[in-house]
């Protein structure tokens, strides 16, 4: 099947100074850098339904005040596609993070992160604590600590429906056959606010640089991180660092329980954004950049 | 019988608000103006069609009154201004005069003027006619009057001519604004904004336009605008600076009006690409550094 030709890449606000990929077991993870601030600011991608460029509202800002770093996830952008389920594992991920602060030489850094990502970087810092000076972790997915969201559980993902209607597009076999439906069926739930078309669009194409199989591998046919809601909670009561826990009122794909749990189990502060929905740092960067920008400066003067 | 179109709307919130407000009065029709700022110079930003107040301005306020003093008013027929229903209270003179009456009730000597659209006219009348009060005139999409061509699709329909079809501009159309005004306003200001993601100016402006209605719109058609001799004679009476912004893809004004009007006045032209009509309102950046720098060079 073929998916859209990519379109010419966007102009930027800021362009990386430094790019480089880690290779571990043949997979090339493709990684920017930008600025040189002392601190460092890690901000984890997404699933392959997206890559690094979501941060695009972050990055001119945050670079100003820190060394920001970020990465396209296996599956998307320009890091490579695996082909096997095992490769999409949130381990491999979170060990990708590990692997890239060492390429880039930082010893410690603040960890960012959305929906999977946000998982990504708080197992990160429960696994490594010394990696962690804080994270924030925006709508964060841990899986099993808490009930799914009930918009993934309407409909089966993994086998053929009679529908196509709303939540039956999360299907994998409506992926292969209409991948552009899901992604615009998917962001415009997820962009819930006003005047959101331009994010939309741009959340859009970004899924479909990546294409519907790896998707598929990471959401469906990976191995899950945790066997069960104890491991993972145990896990996240691991985590020394100061957490941020952002999330958004109207969010259609992580809870507002499971944002909670988190900031429970880690000590961490939670912050609720009224009429905002799941990507409040797409379609909210001054606020929710304020708030990146407070945090990461109240750890670094601890530090310092 | 008038009808009640929608229920006024609390006003947003604004990034700044006035320093001082009031309202000036000419013939018992009230005219409410604001001023943000302090210092030299003062920029005063000019009415535009009834269709739409001040605060069509409202990307430029905030930006410009960190650099200047800015005042701007409610044309007659919106906003806080008054709606008179006779046709002669819009004539153009009639804006010239408001806008005098602003600029001494705020006791504003000079001013760089910024119109947008139907604006052009009682800019180039201020600039023409009272040298002694303004510096310079920039001009935003201007419908000028003076040369240039209409859009094709704009002469198909006459205003005044009873139509059984509503579709594009044939609501552009007295009895259809009669009909179904709300109908008229979104799709005028749907191709005021034709660029990808105007949802938000495009809301905005259909709420602004729905503060007025059908029968003081109406008023403002039965007056007349400048004529093409008496454009071109204002034009040459120009002795400041000049500078015309416009879209090649403005999609009610044809960029052929904004060329005319640059060259007739000797002023500066700036062709934007991709804009709309109202690039003040989508392309603020660009639109106010544009401004910023036009103030610059000659306050």
């Amino acid at each position: 099947m073929s998916v859209a030709a990519p379109a010419r890449e966007q102009t930027r606000a800021r362009y990386p100074d430094a790019e480089g990929y880690v290779e571990r077991d043949g997979v090339r993870v493709s990684y920017e850098v930008y600025g040189d601030a002392p601190t460092t600011f890690l901000l984890f991608p997404t699933s392959p339904i997206s890559h690094s460029r979501l941060w695009k509202a972050q990055i001119p800002y945050l670079s100003r005040y820190f060394r920001v770093i970020t990465f396209d996830p296996r599956g998307n952008g320009k890091s490579d596609r695996p082909e096997t389920p095992e490769a999409y594992s949130y381990w491999e991920y979170v060990q990708d993070g590990r692997d890239i602060l060492e390429a880039t030489g930082t010893e410690t850094a603040l960890l960012g992160g959305i929906c999977d990502g946000g998982g990504w970087a708080l197992m990160l810092a429960a696994i490594h604590p010394t990696a962690a000076l804080g994270v924030a972790a925006i709508a964060p997915c841990v899986p099993r600590l808490t009930p799914t969201h009930p918009n993934h559980l309407r409909y089966p993902s993994d086998v053929p429906l009679d529908t196509d209607e709303g939540w039956a597009k999360c299907n994998v076999h409506y992926w292969r056959r209409d991948y552009r439906g899901f992604l615009e069926f998917f962001f415009s739930q997820q962009i819930p606010e006003p005047h959101s078309t331009k994010q939309i669009e741009d959340c859009v194409q970004w899924g479909l640089d990546g294409g519907p199989e790896s998707l598929v591998l990471c959401d469906e046919e990976a191995p899950a991180p945790f066997a069960t809601e104890e491991e993972a909670r145990e896990l996240m009561g691991r985590i020394r660092c100061p957490v941020l826990v952002v999330h958004g009122e109207l969010d259609g794909c992580q809870t507002r329980e499971r944002a909670a749990a988190v900031a429970e189990l880690t000590g961490g502060t939670l912050v609720a954004f009224e009429g905002a929905g799941h990507l409040p740092q797409a379609r909210h960067p001054v606020k929710v950049n304020e708030l990146i920008r407070e945090f990461g400066q109240s750890l670094e003067r601890r530090t310092m | 019988m008038a009808v009640e179109l929608t229920t006024q709307t609390r006003e947003q919130t604004r990034a700044r608000s006035p320093d001082d407000s009031g309202y000036v009065e000419r013939d018992g029709v009230m005219v409410y103006y604001e001023v943000y700022g302090t210092g030299e110079p003062t920029i005063l930003l000019l009415p535009t069609w009834s269709l739409l107040h001040s605060r069509h301005w409202k990307m430029q306020i905030p930006f410009l009154a960190r650099h200047c003093r800015v005042v701007t008013f409610d044309g007659r027929g919106n906003g806080r201004s008054d709606r008179p229903t006779d046709p002669e209270a819009y004539y153009e003179r009639e804006f010239v005069a408001d806008s005098l009456a602003v600029l001494d009730a705020t006791e504003t000597g000079r001013v760089v003027i910024v119109g947008f659209s139907l604006g052009w006219q009682s800019g180039l009348l201020l600039a023409a006619e009272h040298p002694e009060r303004v510096n310079g005139a920039v001009f935003i999409g201007p419908s000028f009057m003076g040369g240039g061509e209409p859009l094709p699709e704009r002469t198909v329909y006459d205003f005044d001519t009873e139509y059984d079809t509503t579709e594009g501009w044939a609501k552009h159309n007295r009895f259809h604004w009669l009909r179904d005004y709300r109908d008229w306003v979104e799709f005028f200001i749907s191709r005021m904004f034709t660029e990808p993601h105007s949802t938000k100016p495009i809301e905005d402006a259909v709420g602004w336009g729905l503060e007025t209605d059908a029968e003081v719109m109406l008023a403002t058609m039965g007056a007349p605008v400048l004529s093409p001799e008496e454009s071109r004679a204002l034009c040459r009476r120009v002795r400041y600076p000049v500078l015309v912004i416009h879209s090649e893809q403005d999609a009610l004004n044809s960029v052929t009006r904004a060329v005319a009007f640059a060259d007739q006045t000797g002023g500066e032209l700036v062709l934007l690409e991709g804009s709309g009509h109202a690039p003040h309102l989508r392309d603020p950046v660009k639109v106010n550094l544009l401004l910023r720098d036009f103030i610059r060079r000659h306050a």
